[in-house]
């Protein structure tokens, strides 16, 4: 356990600053993209306004309110995003083979550490998901404060009342906020069993070499249908069973599909795996 | 002891080791010698459990390695084992981290034997340097079983020698050392045990000291002999 929150804090460290940037990314083009939207809003009205000789409630029938998802669906909101998540996607890759290319082939040493193998498997897995756990939580943090500068910006006869808890409505942000706890456990669970996935199929790669490549793809279909069986089953049987079946069928799967990913790795690692 | 027997390795179709056994001793410096690509380094890595191997068995002490194993054998391979952003100073602390057997005195002592400055930047050392510090990683840990590849391969005369030097030092005394080498000339002196290897298979494996003292030959000659017939 010590190992292994050793190994964790080492991971997290090695990946630190990219990640300041990717936060600074995140923060610098939404608090832009807030004044920018908010700005360009209030510009065109007052054009629209003083053009068409409207008073305020004219504007507002024929034109609507100003809703917080026009920010939220702006590039500013959503390129950061995309980019921060394809960095992630990435790393989840990057963050196993960098140890094996390069001149100083850091895997001899991490392979060779007085602790089980798995450990750097379970390091590794952790990272990423703090990883993506820390941005959601940043998003989260973002927004009250973009709807200030947003309501600072734009006069309240011109917007729609919003507010951080009105946000079950917007789907943009459905990932960000499950609207439950049980929701949260299964988005990002997935995402889990999905990182999990790719580690071992990126294990089996680098135990077998090309043929590990062929094999790999081979266990991540197998994976996948796996996963998702119980809902061509229910497709297939023409919605035979009660949504809570399904439920439980996929929780089962996803424990067998999560819990094979690390027996894999932990054989992999132990009997097969080469420098 | 670590016994190695009848290990078989192969890549694909090729078969890198056939059936390969040897033996090393504790307080014994053991020197693996064959030319490039007979399998010296796969042996190595085979031993530390860093590649699979198809048949045999590989023993320390009597047992098979696991975790606790690296507190007992370390491998010095030829290139460096730490992140090259790292300072010295950063590589020791991570060592530290994670070996209870991890002498920090030996490491400060060793570091000015080669006059290294510990603030320099891994990324930044000569090949020599970068050689001596992977040689500090293994040094400075109480093992008991050390496994060097090619430690003098590509460095310069006078690092070669300061590496040398260590060989006859209290820290190798009383460990196991296995060594591997295409140029024997540098460590002939040095070595216990010869093991001549060609081809993935044990040519030869003799006591230096002894056929040295009962035959009047050298490492050389005894190679001459075997690979030339």
């Amino acid at each position: 356990m010590k190992n292994y929150l050793k190994l964790l804090n080492f991971e997290v460290n090695r990946f630190f600053k990219l990640y300041l940037t990717l936060i600074g990314l995140i923060i610098v083009s939404q608090f832009i993209g807030a004044i920018v939207v908010s700005k360009g809003y209030m510009n065109v009205t007052d054009q629209v306004i003083n053009k068409n000789q409207l008073s305020v409630s004219q504007y507002i029938k024929e034109y609507g309110l100003f809703s917080f998802e026009q920010f939220v669906g702006s590039e500013w909101f959503v390129l950061p995003i995309l980019f921060s998540i394809a960095m992630l996607m990435i790393y989840v890759f990057f963050i196993w083979y960098r140890d094996w290319f390069g001149k100083n082939t850091f895997i001899y040493r991490l392979l060779m550490l007085p602790t089980e193998r798995i450990t750097i498997y379970f390091a590794k897995l952790t990272t990423i998901m703090l990883l993506v756990l820390g941005l959601v939580t940043l998003q989260i943090l973002l927004i009250p404060i973009e709807i200030k500068i947003v309501t600072s910006i734009i006069p309240t006869d011109f917007r729609s009342d919003f507010s951080s808890s009105h946000f079950d409505s917007l789907e943009m942000l459905v990932w960000l906020y499950p609207n439950a706890f049980i929701e949260f456990i299964l988005i990002y669970g997935v995402g889990l069993i999905l990182v999990a996935v790719l580690f071992t199929a990126i294990l089996i790669e680098r135990s077998y070499g090309l043929k590990g490549i062929f094999f790999a793809i081979v266990y991540g279909m197998l994976s996948f249908g796996v996963f998702i069986a119980p809902i061509l089953l229910n497709v297939f049987s023409n919605d035979y069973f009660y949504a809570l079946e399904i439920f439980l069928m996929l929780l089962v799967m996803s424990i067998i599909v999560l819990g094979s990913a690390i027996w894999i790795a932990n054989h992999l690692l132990k009997y097969k795996i080469r420098v | 002891m670590i016994e190695v027997k009848n290990v078989e390795k192969k890549y694909g179709r090729k078969r890198v080791l056939k059936g390969l056994s040897f033996t090393a001793e504790k307080g014994e410096i053991t020197c693996l010698i064959g030319i490039n690509g007979v399998g010296k380094t796969t042996i190595m890595k085979a031993i530390m459990a860093l590649t699979p191997i198809n048949s045999g068995e590989i023993l320390i002490d009597g047992k098979k390695i696991r975790k606790e194993s690296f507190e007992k054998v370390t491998f010095i391979p030829d290139t460096i084992t730490m992140l090259p952003q790292m300072k010295i100073c950063d590589a020791f602390s991570f060592m530290a981290d994670f070996y209870k057997n991890w002498d920090p005195q030996r490491a400060e002592e060793l570091l000015q034997f080669f006059k290294l400055d510990p603030t320099e930047r891994i990324a930044n050392l000569s090949k020599g340097n970068m050689a001596k510090v992977n040689m500090i990683l293994g040094l400075a840990l109480n093992v008991d079983y050390l496994l060097m590849d090619e430690p003098f391969s590509g460095i310069d005369i006078f690092s070669r020698e300061q590496i040398a030097e260590v060989f006859t030092s209290h820290l190798i005394e009383d460990r196991g050392v296995i060594i591997t080498t295409h140029e024997i000339s540098d460590i002939e002196h040095l070595i216990d045990r010869a093991v001549l290897i060609d081809n993935g298979e044990v040519l030869k494996e003799f006591s230096v000291e002894e056929v040295r003292e009962k035959e009047g030959k050298s490492v050389v000659d005894v190679m001459r002999e075997v690979y030339r017939g």
